[in-house]
């Protein structure tokens, strides 16, 4: 008898498919089938996995995701909005000391308020994504997207460490421990960041709330997102075709009976990923917006104790970094939020909330009136922060999962570079079709 | 061989055809820039509505012919009107919302609601039918 020779992915294929055969056999002989021939599983997988449909369902179900996530938040930010407005006012006109006034109104309401304002959104989509998890729908998306990942030369299992990528990028490449092609591996955690976290939700949420008004903010978030899935496959694929090159191993995946979810599961599970914000909230945003307040007030003379910030270490630094970001019509504000941003992405917000001195319900408003965004240069910034450097966390993580700070440098070097080209494509296609 | 009445079928069939029929025109109109204020522009709104259509559509000739791969592109179809038609619902409660809060000018209209959510009313009499057609399915 010739023994076939296998790699060792095929001989994992062939083995998982004769082990399923083998289990039908068995459940065919034990098995008696009911009256129904079909269940709900079978009829819902019919179409959601259907070879034409699934993929359109699946954008569709997205869209519909960040269409909650946006509109039904609306009205709780501005609650928390108008609690942080009322609590600035009462320590500006309580407390004498304008040291201290200034940093808790400014500091503690005025930047930290300005992220916890983000609260809900970050809440809502955490809801949604756990009502299609729970439901047994996220698993078959992974499954209709690993038939194209898979044409592409891609891996499968890659998406799944993508789809929780859309919470927290650290669990995301954790989760590749996964994969077993050592290859397929790498190539799921360098493009990993690429996948738009929770943390960069808050930058989206202002931004194009305040330039594309509350009817498409939803559409341009979920664009946003979407742009992050396309990078991230076309970049798997040049990494595939350059640095890892090989045929991807083959893809088994376990689909689960769909079910209702309950309203005690999928809060659990809502709380469960969504409290890291507040925590981070407690923690590194705190920190760095305290640390953008006092650069931002100080030196306290030459500022009128926060007044004048064109006199701050702040702006002196912004200045400073300001002709790299100007060609994308970013003044030195935006860049010193992208700075501070690399510590972690909410900071963005935060450190708007301060430059600009306004409550948390005028932060939009002020970005639009005081010309520092147009569309065009909104968009293209947020696709800068959708792509630039992961925050500093996620660095680490990397290098942990690599076992290479080499790799971790390599991420962040990518990263940047490939942030500038994509936001100054947009500008310069931008500008062409005669957008300011 | 049918897995449930030709007869069945048929009715669910006409009923999803024009569920699908409907929201492909208005998918198309909203793709194209809207219709007044009742209908209006919203690219990936359009799009969601145009893979509605094609769901319900697709369905309907095996459902016609009493058949259960053309019942699940109906119940996908049903499945995505209610999703949507329900998103939207909840999309002008928080208009109201905002309104109480004094961030917009005046409560929704019943004129302001979106076409999914009359497409979604519409879709119950159907939703009902098959409902009660595979209720002795398991999950």
């Amino acid at each position: 008898m010739i023994m076939p020779e296998f790699s060792g992915d095929d001989a994992a294929a062939i083995l998982a498919e004769r082990r399923y055969h083998a289990i039908a056999g068995i459940l065919e002989t034990v098995v008696t089938k009911g009256e129904g021939k079909w269940t709900y599983t079978d009829i819902l997988d019919h179409v959601f996995l259907h070879r034409w449909l699934g993929i359109p369902i699946f954008l569709a179900l997205l869209w519909g995701v960040f269409q909650f996530t946006f509109a039904l938040s609306e009205p709780f930010m501005v609650m928390i909005e108008l609690i942080f407005g009322w609590l600035g006012g009462l320590a500006e006109d309580g407390i004498s000391n304008p040291h201290l006034a200034s940093f808790v109104a400014g500091g503690i309401f005025g930047g930290l308020g300005s992220v916890l304002v983000f609260v809900p959104p970050i809440f809502m989509l955490f809801l949604a994504l756990s009502i299609l998890e729970d439901s047994g729908y996220l698993s078959r998306a992974a499954f209709v997207m690993d038939r194209l990942m898979y044409k592409l030369g891609l891996h499968g299992r890659s998406f799944i460490p993508m789809m929780m990528g859309f919470g927290c990028t650290i669990p995301a490449i954790m989760a590749t421990r996964s994969i077993d092609g050592e290859k397929d591996r790498m190539i799921t955690i360098l493009v990993s960041p690429l996948i738009s976290c929770g943390a960069r939700l808050p930058v989206y949420v202002l931004i194009a709330g305040a330039l594309f008004g509350a009817s498409y903010a939803g559409t341009v978030i979920f664009s946003i997102y979407l742009l992050g899935i396309a990078l991230a496959i076309a970049m798997a694929l040049i990494f595939r075709r350059t640095l890892f090159k090989g045929e991807p191993s083959p893809f088994v995946l376990e689909l689960p009976a769909y079910s209702m979810p309950t309203a005690r599961t999928v809060i659990l599970h809502m709380w469960d990923r969504s409290k890291w914000f507040l925590v981070r909230a407690g923690t590194i945003i705190f920190g760095t917006v305290l640390v953008v307040w006092f650069l931002s007030a100080h030196p306290w003379e030459a500022t009128s104790g926060g007044e004048l910030i064109e006199n701050s270490y702040i702006a002196s630094l912004g200045h400073f970094l300001e002709p790299v970001f100007r060609p994308f019509g970013w003044d030195w504000m935006a860049a010193v939020a992208l700075l501070f941003g690399f510590l972690a992405k909410e900071v963005v917000v935060g450190t708007y909330g301060i430059l600009l001195g306004v409550d948390e319900a005028s932060l939009g408003e002020s970005l639009v009136s005081l010309g520092l965004f147009t569309p065009l240069t909104g968009f293209a910034f947020m696709v800068f922060v959708l792509i630039y450097v992961p925050c500093v966390a996620t660095i680490g993580i990397v290098a942990k999962e690599t076992n290479s700070y080499r790799w971790a440098g390599f991420v962040v070097a990518y990263l940047v570079a490939l942030a500038f080209i994509v936001s100054g494509l947009i500008i310069g296609v931008g500008r062409l079709l005669g957008f300011s | 061989m049918t897995d449930f009445s030709i007869k069945t079928g048929k009715m669910i069939a006409i009923y999803a055809s024009a569920l699908g029929v409907i929201s492909l025109a208005v998918g198309l109109v909203e793709i194209l820039g809207g219709w007044g204020e009742s209908i209006p522009g919203d690219l990936f709104g359009g799009f969601v509505l145009a893979v509605m259509a094609v769901t319900y559509l697709g369905g309907v000739k095996r459902a016609s012919h009493g058949r259960h791969e053309g019942l699940s592109f109906i119940i996908g179809g049903l499945f995505l009107t209610g999703v949507f038609g329900v998103l939207y619902l909840l999309m002008m409660g928080a208009d109201g919302l905002m309104y109480l809060l004094g961030e917009a000018e005046a409560l929704p209209k019943l004129a302001d609601a979106r076409p999914a959510i009359w497409i979604f009313i519409l879709s119950l009499p159907l939703a009902y039918r098959v409902r009660s057609l595979t209720t002795r399915m398991t999950w």
